[in-house]
């Protein structure tokens, strides 16, 4: 009941979804998009366990007045209204919580990607540091695409755009089939293990 | 300037998360926290509308009740905050695990591995055509875990090594300006949004 | 130039009076219409093939007329430019109406004419009766069949070697061999280790292979008496992270070091995540990093805000657009189909290890395909490489 009843419940679902892509019968397709409405809808219920996790972490804090608990009034205080605003008033275009979304949310997001700018120069100079030749290789590489990407690479070199296509084309492209390859095998093999139930991690040890 | 007090919270906000660039300080933490409390609050209220309401109060109201079994199975996350019926939880893990494994095994195989073989199949006989094969093969070898990377062996997964390393690079390179068009997308806003110094 | 205006419109003219000379009906139809309901699919629909006109090139396209009866009243269904001989009759719904009907179990007959402007070619014979109907099993993806009867069999093979006692060897993979050297190194520190589980799903097999590495680090993190800190952005991940960690510090008898904090939600949104998790690395300076899963563009800032707080870090994924910031940014990178040797490369269990050997077994008939298909493919046959079309 306690890890067999789980692990029969993986097997089954498993099997039948290996076999379902194979018939194209609209029972099929129905089962299929059916298996994706309920796994949307059990995740719905798992989002409560996040809710929990998050009230408990900043919750502690300020319990416990640890320092810097302050900070952490913010994201319940946030959590809160912004959710009450979304149920309550809905998330049509013009309300506070899609205000929120574009003003805040949105911004931020775009602020940490856009860090990745700075992220990139300081990498590849600790990249440039470790002088291994295969950092070397790669920084090179990238170097020339980089180079090759903007307008004065053409202009001063003519042939460098093609040498970048040639290397995508060749090289590179050979080097991500590979791996591809590799990490489908691998893909494959750990879900016929789960799917068998010989990867059994996921249920920890408890309840035995 | 702009005097939409929403784009003074987007650009005070936008330079907070700037200001990590070169420590750890409050005005980031509050940024931070102020961050992960909205987006929290969205999950809410679109998991609410676009999931909750959609897919299980409209469909009960209109007499579908299968959706109650994935939504009894979905409480039994709850089972969690007890101690004795904690082990339920892998109950609803255990059908998320088996539908994904089930669904991705023959997905992989087309996609992963017959779409990969057949593209690499190529009919010039050309110089590149041969780096390229070569390439593959090579970096396959590097992921044998049967033999140890010895001798012949040893050669050709080193060989596959600088295939991958040269690939790293191109994708290293490949994404450097999309980054600094993110950057650049940024100060645009900063600037022409914010405070009206561009147009 | 001034000789060249007057060629081109002699040329254009005498070019649109051949065309008007020929009425339509003069264009030879095309023929043999050959219809039958399509293959491998749900239903719903009929394919229909016919011989172009041999005048091909003098009309516009085809236009296909259907009737459920053979000498009734026929509907124009479809159309098809010139130079293709072959259209598909299928169900069109649009929000939930259907706007083109194709019944199942019903007889359907076809005929087809060309058209050149507003005229129009005799009709072809009236070809059917045909019947759609929804198959049992997709015949074009036999092949992927094979495939994974041919897996399945490899594991179960090796998998009972494995279990009889044979030896099994594997390579060492070097970012898995420095992970005890990592934890050892936060503990001599006196700081935690960080443990990223990735950004994906419990579905994404990455982070499965993920959370079976988290729980021997958790192991050794008990052992050693120092906090693992998991923060998570899918609840599920969360629910098997708790478990897995909680579990193995209560096995090393040291739940005192365990706390339920420690494996926390942070948020969905990825970029609100890879925030929150800087912020702990700035904050609680840990000792050691580990980045193992599922990763997209937040990767890199992960590990340079970790690189930056001098900590040993490890990542591991088969992201190969997020691989090479890891290699630049990490003392150890777990690549690819490493990651998901992970769980029989640390265990030994022979059963784990078996399954690798199989695994490598098929990258071995993988490789023996495209050696022998790429000589044949320059060689002109195409019979290995048609044994892998999807």
């Amino acid at each position: 009941m306690k890890r067999t009843f789980p692990l029969v419940i993986c097997f089954g679902g498993g099997i039948i979804f290996i076999i379902q892509f194979f018939i194209p019968h609209p029972v099929s397709k129905a089962i299929y998009d059916e298996a994706l409405n309920w796994l949307i809808i059990v995740s719905v219920f798992a989002f409560a366990i996040a809710l929990e996790s998050l009230f408990r972490v900043h919750g502690t804090k300020i319990k416990r007045r640890k320092p810097g608990w302050g900070f952490s009034v913010i994201p319940l205080v946030a959590c809160i209204t912004v959710g009450a605003f979304g149920i309550i008033q809905g998330v049509r275009e013009g309300t506070v919580f899609m205000k929120v979304f574009h003003y805040i949310t949105v911004p931020m997001s775009a602020t940490v990607f856009s860090l990745l700018a700075f992220y990139m120069a300081s990498a590849a100079f600790r990249a440039f540091r470790a002088t291994t030749t295969r950092a070397t290789v790669l920084l090179i590489v990238a170097f020339l695409v980089m180079f090759g990407r903007v307008p004065i690479g053409p202009f001063v070199w003519k042939g460098l755009p093609d040498i970048i296509e040639w290397i995508f084309m060749y090289p590179s492209m050979a080097a991500t089939r590979g791996i591809a390859l590799g990490v489908g095998l691998g893909i494959i093999g750990t879900s016929l293990k789960i799917i068998l139930g010989i990867e059994k991690g996921w249920l920890g040890g408890g309840g035995k | 300037m702009s005097t939409n007090i929403w784009v003074w919270i987007a650009a005070l906000l936008t330079l907070s998360v700037y200001s990590f660039l070169y420590k750890d300080n409050p005005i980031y933490r509050f940024a931070e926290y102020l961050f992960i409390g909205t987006s929290v609050g969205y999950s809410i209220g679109f998991l609410y509308w676009n999931a909750f309401i959609p897919r299980i109060v409209r469909p009960v109201q209109a007499g579908d009740y299968i959706v109650l079994i994935p939504t009894f199975i979905g409480l039994l996350f709850f089972a969690r905050f007890t101690r004795k019926w904690t082990w339920l939880v892998r109950y609803p893990i255990a059908i998320s695990l088996g539908i994904g494994a089930g669904i991705s095994i023959p997905l992989t195989i087309q996609a992963g591995i017959f779409r990969q073989l057949q593209a690499t199949m190529v009919g010039d006989f050309t110089i590149s055509n041969i780096i390229m094969v070569v390439g593959v093969i090579c970096t396959l070898f590097y992921f044998f875990f049967s033999l140890e990377q010895k001798g012949v062996v040893g050669g050709v997964a080193k060989t596959g090594i600088w295939y991958i390393m040269i690939a790293f690079g191109a994708i290293f390179g490949y994404t450097v300006m999309a980054r600094i068009a993110l950057f650049v997308s940024r100060v645009q806003f900063l600037l022409h949004d914010w405070l009206g110094i561009i147009k | 130039m001034k000789g060249k205006i007057p060629f081109v419109f002699t040329l254009c003219t005498l070019h649109f009076a051949l065309l008007s000379s020929l009425c339509a009906q003069e264009i030879t139809p095309p023929t043999d219409v050959k219809v039958f309901d399509t293959p491998n699919d749900a239903g719903n629909s009929i394919t229909i093939k016919w011989k172009l006109s041999s005048q091909d090139s003098l009309l516009d396209g085809y236009e296909i007329h259907r009737s459920q009866d053979p000498v009734g009243e026929f509907i124009k269904i479809g159309w098809s430019i010139r130079g293709i001989n072959t259209y598909t009759d299928e169900e069109i719904m649009y929000k939930g109406k259907i706007l083109h009907e194709v019944k199942n179990k019903t007889e359907y007959y076809y005929k087809i004419c060309g058209k050149f402007d507003t005229e129009f070619t005799s009709f072809s014979e009236v070809a059917g009766p045909t019947i759609s109907s929804p198959q049992l099993f997709n015949k074009s993806k036999i092949n992927v069949l094979i495939g994974v009867m041919a897996l399945l069999i490899s594991f179960l093979g090796f998998i009972r070697i494995a279990k009889r006692g044979g030896r099994l060897f594997i390579r060492k993979i070097a970012g898995l061999e420095a992970l005890d050297e990592a934890v050892g190194r936060a503990t001599e520190m006196g700081r935690p280790v960080l443990y990223v589980p990735g950004l994906s799903t419990i579905s994404d097999i990455a982070t499965i292979a993920s959370l079976n590495i988290m729980g021997r680090v958790a192991k050794k993190t008990a052992e050693y008496g120092i906090p693992l800190l998991v923060p998570n952005r899918d609840p599920i991940v969360l629910t098997v992270a708790k478990q897995v960690v909680k579990e193995a510090y209560l096995a090393v008898g040291r739940p005192d070091v365990f706390k339920d904090e420690d494996v926390s939600f942070i948020s969905s949104s990825q970029f609100a995540y890879a925030a929150g998790v800087a912020g702990i690395m700035a904050r609680e300076k840990p000792g050691t990093n580990l980045f193992i899963g599922m990763f997209w563009a937040e990767s890199l800032v992960l590990a340079e805000t970790g690189a930056a707080t001098g900590a040993i870090q490890i990542a591991g994924t088969d992201a190969m657009t997020q691989l090479p910031f890891f290699v630049t940014t990490c003392d150890y990178t777990i690549m690819g189909e490493e990651l998901y040797a992970a769980s029989a490369y640390l265990s030994k269990e022979p059963i784990l290890v078996g399954s690798i050997k199989a695994q490598d077994l098929l990258k071995a008939i993988i490789l023996t395909a495209m050696i022998v298909g790429t000589i044949l493919m320059m060689l002109g046959s195409n019979v290995i490489a048609n044994l892998f079309k999807v």
